[in-house]
């Protein structure tokens, strides 16, 4: 018998050795350690040997069958390891990952986005109003006269009752302050309507962030820190603001804004609308309230409104703004943020 | 605006250079939009007389002439030009000078021939864009007279005046301003002998006192009308004025100075005195531009006893007009009404630079000395004389207006330690004039062109104009702020946006007015729709009632453009009559293959119904659809989360698709964001998950081909077997051939999981909940079980 066993030791690790695969390296397995493999086979064929031979034998047997086995995981860790490596070897990375169409936010929606964060910082809180709006909210109270010419057909939306499609985001400034006391630090993103032909750099339809900072001793030199605050959180630390006097019928004063910024080209380009919030809206506020919230004597107020459409086609050069309403996929594609 | 620096400056001592004062008005804000530079003012070039052209003797083209620079000697010029004769003059460049482009002359031969300078061309000389030949200048043009004689050199700035300071319409308005900026001493021109007031024998009568406060005439006999000189033309077209004949040209020419629009009548063809009356209900005018207008009762007219013979501050008429003829004039000289002058022009469409002034508001007190003006120079320019007396209606001068103006005020609200010296100085420079107060509040009376300046804060305004923001300190205010409702709605919108782009879709924004035959087409008409009353075209007059149509167009777009696999969705407001009248919608649209094109996957089918839906329930949570009607679908579905409709979903009619070039099925949904955020914002609660092991057991049946899933689901969850705890759908078949499966039949597969909170199933409890669920599936449905 322990011929045998000599015979099997040998003739099993010469079977490992050959074994190719993982396949023929298990039919080894089970020829010589399954349940009716050689080796437990001969530790079946102990029970004939003689007390005294026994012990001996056994631990022969033992001997054989940790050398087995020790042979069989050396092999199959090898043969495994030579799957792993061809299973990896037909891999070429330099092939194209898998396609997924890759979406995008809408130019004017990212903008719209960091512009929010920007003041958010500043610790302005959105709010809403209407698209659709009487022409009270839009002109009367933001102190525009009853014949100011924005107020006629040919540049306003108007709708069968009387109603009209608000011409500034402005509207937000008074719907807020009838509903809301003081201190108010607001912004107002939306869409506004004019009635321009569109051409490559007009649209009757664009979009408007409005700001409003309502509260005791606000002043000019507050207006020009929030709103340079502002165009370098949008254009980088670069951008220089320069405030030109101008005339809106709802502030006095009132500035256009010129920013310089190296992100814009380095040309003083004109940005936004801003002032002091005149005390006439503040009046007209108040009748409406019926109370004095918004005594002009004690509050004050700074208000801005940039366009989004016109900051949208500086900061990426757009040739035509109608590139903004088209949806063309191969342009929205372009602003992968 | 346009504005002459020639003519500016004999206002006002410029001795700043153009650039400093364009940015010295901008930053005051005067806008200077546009900087024109005109006139020939180059050195050695001069008027000059051609005395003879002979051919050249070598050049077909050329011609050799000769001719008088006023130097004594003619020179000889050889010239390519064909325009001109003998006797002609013509701007003649001496050796010398040099001509734009940095062009030298210099003597020379040309073919052998002798060339002492060059005639020039207007464009040789940046006089125009293009040029036929040689510039042939006037007859009456001085032989040896340097070009800027007769083209001064000029900047004409083009400004932008804010409809509050309509004392800045013209130059002695700027000059004013400017005097006031840098504190150069304004020079007015002699405003010419005063007449004696209202002695003219001219009849006016004011019929309507509110719409004219102020109408002055003055009649002069004995004109002779001609050609204006050459001063006031080159004034009048430096401002972009055609000139017409002096007397013309002398109104439009002190309008453009003063502001004061005037209007001069051929005083032979009025018939009777002079009325300011409202035009009679149908009543025509002809006016001088040759049209005709119907007038209405709103409108003001100036009326001899016959007829409108002007359209009050808008425009004279076509019978009463100077004309060559013309020897005995009536000057105009008055105050109308903005706000009448302003409907009547806008109404008429007929904007003038009269009914521009008027409608922004005129000097009350300048309306008799621009008259006055007027007079002097028509006597010097065309001759005659003036009556003495002038006729006047209305006219009684309001007093002065009154501001009181508190420093500390002025100092709170621009946030700058102004000091009261600083803020007296700045207004005084503007002409107003202290006349009471201490130092915490003082009175100013304010000068009458000075329209816009009636509150406190007007003042303040004129302070920190001239103050400037650079010298404004910075601030830092701190503020704490609640979030808003609407900060909590849009950081969700954008969450969606987010989910949406991660899903491969393009944000698309679409327009809101749009045409209602679009809607009709995508089958979005019906009866509460708002429109606008006054749209650009009929093409944007409806306010959209969806999202999707203007999608729809957008999909339609990008496949002419050669795009095949669309993606977009859009968030936006949509409308229609009834509460909410506005509502924000988000709307996607999936056209075209699942996957884009790749080497693994050569060709990705088609998206179909199941892919929208698959995207949707990334927004949607626990999403189902209800089968519905809809005209306008022919695959509809309701959208739920949970119990909660919060939209619909659907497929086009193929036909529509194949109507808009596209190729296979287009899907689009549409959901209301309100809905959405109210099933969203609900936090979510912890549940624990199962300690014990679950079993699947799957069934597998074929049913009537109108079996929905829902159904099948409901019957399971009907049972109410508390050991049931989901039902995975895997398989739907069904074989158009009828051979695997029955036609309108189909095959599905469910796997089916048990489970129980408190201990591990046995095989038999799993195997007599699920005979039962079987039985009621074949009970019900009828369903045919295969094992």
């Amino acid at each position: 018998m322990e011929a045998d066993l000599n015979r099997i030791q040998s003739e099993a690790l010469a079977e490992t050795h050959a074994a190719g695969d993982l396949r023929a390296l298990e039919s080894v397995r089970v020829k010589y350690l399954g349940r009716s493999g050689d080796i437990p086979r001969l530790s079946e064929g102990m029970k004939s040997l003689s007390k005294e031979e026994r012990p001996r034998f056994g631990r022969l047997l033992n001997e054989v069958r940790t050398a087995v086995t020790a042979a069989l995981d050396v092999r199959a860790a090898a043969l495994e390891s030579e799957r792993d490596a061809a299973s990896l070897a037909g891999l070429d990375p330099t092939l194209p990952g898998n396609h997924a169409f890759r979406g995008t936010l809408h130019p004017l929606t990212q903008l719209q986005d960091r512009a929010i964060q920007i003041l958010r910082h500043m610790g302005f809180v959105l709010a809403d109003g209407p698209d659709i709006e009487t022409e009270w909210h839009c002109f009367d109270a933001l102190n525009t006269p009853p014949d100011h010419p924005a107020r006629n057909e040919g540049d306003t939306f108007y709708l069968p009752d009387g109603r009209l499609l608000r011409s500034q985001t402005s509207t937000v400034q008074i719907r807020t302050m009838c509903a809301q006391r003081p201190p108010l630090r607001i912004i107002a993103p939306g869409a506004c309507y004019r009635r321009d032909e569109v051409d490559a750099t007009h649209l009757s339809q664009f979009n408007q962030i409005e700001g409003l900072y309502v509260d005791e001793n606000v002043s000019l030199a507050d207006l020009k820190s929030a709103v340079e605050m502002f165009v370098r959180g949008i254009f980088g630390e670069d951008a220089e603001i320069r405030l030109r006097p101008h005339f809106f019928p709802f502030t006095e004063p009132s500035y256009e804004v010129d920013v310089r910024a190296a992100a814009l080209g380095g040309k003083w380009l004109e940005m936004a609308g801003c002032g002091m919030v005149d005390p006439a809206v503040f009046e007209r506020v108040n009748e409406v309230r019926g109370d004095d919230a918004y005594d002009p004597e004690r509050v004050t107020g700074f208000a801005f409104g940039f366009g989004l459409d016109r900051l949208a086609m500086c900061m990426s050069a757009l040739p035509d703004i109608r590139l903004l309403i088209e949806n063309d996929l191969r342009f929205l594609a372009q602003f992968p943020r | 605006m346009k504005l002459s620096l020639n003519w500016l400056s004999e206002y006002v001592d410029l001795t700043l250079d153009p650039d400093s004062l364009s940015s010295l008005l901008t930053m005051a804000g005067v806008e200077v939009e546009g900087v024109t530079r005109s006139g020939a003012d180059f050195p050695h070039v001069v008027v000059a007389q051609i005395l003879s052209s002979d051919p050249h003797p070598d050049a077909d083209r050329l011609s050799v002439c000769r001719v008088d620079d006023g130097g004594g000697a003619p020179r000889q010029i050889v010239c390519g030009a064909k325009n001109y004769k003998v006797g002609d003059k013509i701007p003649l460049a001496l050796p010398g000078a040099v001509l734009p482009g940095d062009f030298k002359i210099k003597k020379g031969k040309l073919r052998g021939v002798e060339s002492e300078g060059m005639m020039c061309s207007a464009k040789e000389l940046q006089l125009a864009a293009d040029a036929d030949g040689l510039l042939i200048l006037p007859a009456d043009s001085r032989v040896g007279a340097p070009m800027a004689e007769l083209f001064p050199s000029d900047t004409v700035f083009d400004i932008e005046v804010t409809p509050n300071r309509p004392d800045l319409l013209s130059h002695i308005g700027v000059a004013r301003e400017i005097s006031a900026l840098t504190g150069h001493r304004l020079v007015l021109p002699e405003p010419g002998p005063d007449s004696d007031s209202d002695s003219g024998r001219m009849p006016v009568t004011i019929s309507d006192s509110d719409r004219c406060p102020l109408y002055s005439a003055r009649l002069i006999r004995g004109v002779r009308v001609a050609p204006s000189p050459a001063w006031l033309v080159h004034r009048l077209e430096s401002a972009g004025l055609r000139p017409i004949n002096n007397i013309v040209d002398v109104t439009n020419f002190v309008l453009l100075e003063t502001g004061q629009p005037l209007h001069a009548f051929d005083a032979s063809t009025l018939h009777g005195g002079i009325e300011i009356r409202r035009a009679a209900a149908g009543e025509v005018f002809p006016a001088l531009d040759g049209k005709s207008y119907p007038l209405n009762t709103d409108d003001l007219v100036i009326a001899d006893a016959n007829r409108p013979v002007a359209l009050a501050g808008v425009m004279g008429g076509e019978q009463t007009g100077v004309t060559d003829a013309t020897t005995e004039v009536l000057l105009e000289s008055a105050q109308f009404l903005p706000s009448t002058v302003r409907r009547t022009s806008r109404r008429l469409g007929l904007i003038s630079d009269s009914s521009y002034r008027f409608e922004r508001g005129v000097d009350r007190q300048g309306v008799l000395r621009a008259s006055q003006r007027a007079v002097s120079l028509i006597l010097e320019l065309a001759g005659g004389t003036a009556e003495p007396g002038i006729s006047i209606s209305g006219g009684s001068i309001p007093a002065p207006v009154h501001v009181n103006l508190r420093g500390d005020r002025c100092r709170s609200l621009l946030g700058a330690p102004i000091d009261d010296d600083e803020i007296s100085r700045i207004l005084i420079a503007f002409g107003l004039s202290r006349i009471g107060g201490d130092n915490t509040a003082s009175t100013w009376s304010v000068p009458s062109h000075r329209l816009d300046l009636t509150r406190e804060i007007d003042l303040i305004e004129e302070v920190a104009r001239v103050h400037g923001l650079d010298r404004i300190p910075r601030t830092r205010r701190a503020f704490t702020a609640p979030e808003s409702a609407m900060d909590r709605v849009f950081d969700f919108s954008m969450a969606v946006r987010r989910r949406l782009q991660g899903a491969g879709f393009h944000e698309a924004r679409t327009l809101t007015l749009l045409s209602e035959s679009m809607l009709a087409d995508d089958c979005f008409g019906d009866d509460n729709i708002l429109r606008v009353k006054n749209p650009l075209g009929e093409d944007s007059a409806a306010l959209r009632p969806s999202l999707v149509p203007g999608l729809v167009k957008s999909a339609a777009f990008n496949v002419r453009q050669g795009t095949t696999d669309i993606r977009i969705f859009e968030l936006g407001r949509v409308f229609h009559s009834g509460v909410p009248e506005e509502s924000t919608k988000l709307a996607l649209l999936l056209h075209g293959a699942v996957l884009p094109e790749m080497w693994r996957e050569k060709s990705p089918r088609p998206s179909d119904f199941y892919d929208l839906k698959g995207v949707l329930s990334q927004v949607v949570p626990a999403l189902h659809c209800r089968p519905s009607e809809n005209s306008r679908l022919p695959l509809c579905a309701e959208v739920l989360s949970g119990e909660t409709p919060v939209g619909w979903i659907g497929q086009v009619w193929p036909a529509r698709a194949r109507e808009l070039d596209l190729n296979g099925a287009l899907l689009v949904t549409e959901i209301d964001m309100t809905a959405l955020y109210a099933v969203c914002v609900r936090p979510p609660s912890f549940s624990a998950w199962p300690k014990f092991p679950s079993t699947r057991r799957d069934i597998a049946m074929v049913v009537s081909g109108t079996v929905t899933h829902r159904q099948i689901v409901d019957i399971l969850r009907g049972a109410r077997e508390p050991l049931l705890s989901s039902i995975e759908v895997f398989d739907v078949f069904t074989d158009p051939t009828g051979e695997k499966v029955p036609m309108e039949m189909k095959s599905v597969g469910y796997a089916l999981t048990y489970r129980a909170a408190d201990r591990t199933l046995t095989s038999e409890e799993v195997t007599t909940a699920h005979a039962a669920l079987k039985d009621r599936l074949q009970t019900r449905l009828g369903a045919q079980l295969r094992e």
